[in-house]
């Protein structure tokens, strides 16, 4: 503001507050929204929570699972890898793999991992991923 | 024994508030809310647009309390918020469009012939309205206004000055209604 604008009684005039009558109203309309908005993200982190769990405590079941199915097998003398496993993790590799070529890293070689390990890299940035959008999901509302 | 909240400086209560202290918050709007809603009308909003867009720049400075270190005051603060949340809503509003291209409209007097700043700023052009409000009110510099609703700097300053130029004619030409028994629905 140069000099010339300056103007006190115009100052006086902008810094004094206007009154409203509906107030009251305002501010238990305000308190109303505030309280929705916090009870909404409390609901929205437990069932991304509870999402989360349920798809870890799923994939540590499946993970015993194909163990112990992979040792009955491996004692039957029959499969010598956990084959559910493996597929999925080939799976994931593969998927992985495809997104690297379109985005022009062809030369960044998947299948050099092992299969568990890819799979559960990818399982490791979906979640991050899954963990990102509800946190700034989040802070939006 | 802890001081009553009205006892309490905006700075203590702003840290209370971002602990996510709902009562410390609550008086902070009780404070500040009237100077919040009357600088959006101020800035050319409807009544209901700018009670909407208080509401939200308090719902955000709720969430962004621990950013608020007492620099400058909490009401400005506040008030800066609002002001760019508006900016913002009114970018987006394609309906602003019709509203931008109103020229001036005659301000009233009461009874006694007299005439508030809201009245007086009725007789400003929605640009000049907009320009001087962010200047005085939202305490925005003529650069981050000009930033802010993206016009050149000279056109900015130019707005400030007609504007301000406008609003001593019209206070100087009625007695200004003091007191602010301008209640405003």
């Amino acid at each position: 503001m140069s000099v010339d604008e300056f103007d006190p009684a115009i100052e006086r005039l902008f810094a004094r507050a206007p009154s409203f009558p509906d107030s009251a109203q305002f501010e238990a309309a305000l308190a109303a929204k505030l309280n929705t908005s916090s009870r909404f993200r409390t609901m929205a982190l437990s069932v991304a929570g509870l999402v989360g769990g349920v798809i870890a405590v799923r994939e540590v079941l499946n993970v015993d699972f194909n163990f112990a199915s992979s040792a009955v097998s491996a004692s039957a003398g029959s499969q010598p890898a956990p084959q559910g496993l493996s597929m999925a993790g080939v799976d994931a590799a593969q998927a992985a793999q495809s997104l690297l070529d379109r985005l022009g890293l062809t030369g960044l070689d998947m299948s050099a991992m092992g299969g568990m390990q890819m799979f559960w890299a990818t399982a490791g940035v979906l979640v991050a991923l899954l963990a990102a959008g509800v946190v700034k999901l989040s802070q939006e509302i | 024994m802890a001081k009553p909240l009205r006892d309490l400086h905006d700075v203590e209560l702003a840290a209370l508030s971002a602990a996510g202290g709902r009562r410390e918050f609550g008086e902070l709007v009780r404070r500040h809310s009237p100077a919040v809603r009357g600088l959006l009308r101020r800035m050319g909003a409807q009544a209901a647009l700018a009670d909407d867009v208080a509401q939200d720049a308090f719902l955000l400075a709720f969430e962004k309390c621990a950013e608020f270190r007492g620099e400058g005051t909490f009401g400005a603060w506040i008030k800066r918020i609002a002001a760019r949340l508006y900016l913002k809503r009114r970018s987006k509003d394609a309906r602003y469009v019709a509203e931008i291209e109103n020229d001036e409209v005659a301000p009233s007097v009461d009874s006694a012939g007299r005439m508030d700043l809201d009245e007086a700023m009725k007789g400003l052009t929605e640009p000049e309205r907009l320009c001087v409000s962010l200047c005085h009110g939202a305490g925005l510099s003529h650069p981050e206004i000009a930033a802010a609703i993206n016009l050149p700097l000279g056109t900015v300053k130019s707005h400030v000055k007609r504007g301000l130029d406008k609003l001593r004619a019209r206070l100087q030409s009625a007695p200004v209604a003091h007191g602010s028994a301008s209640h405003v629905g």
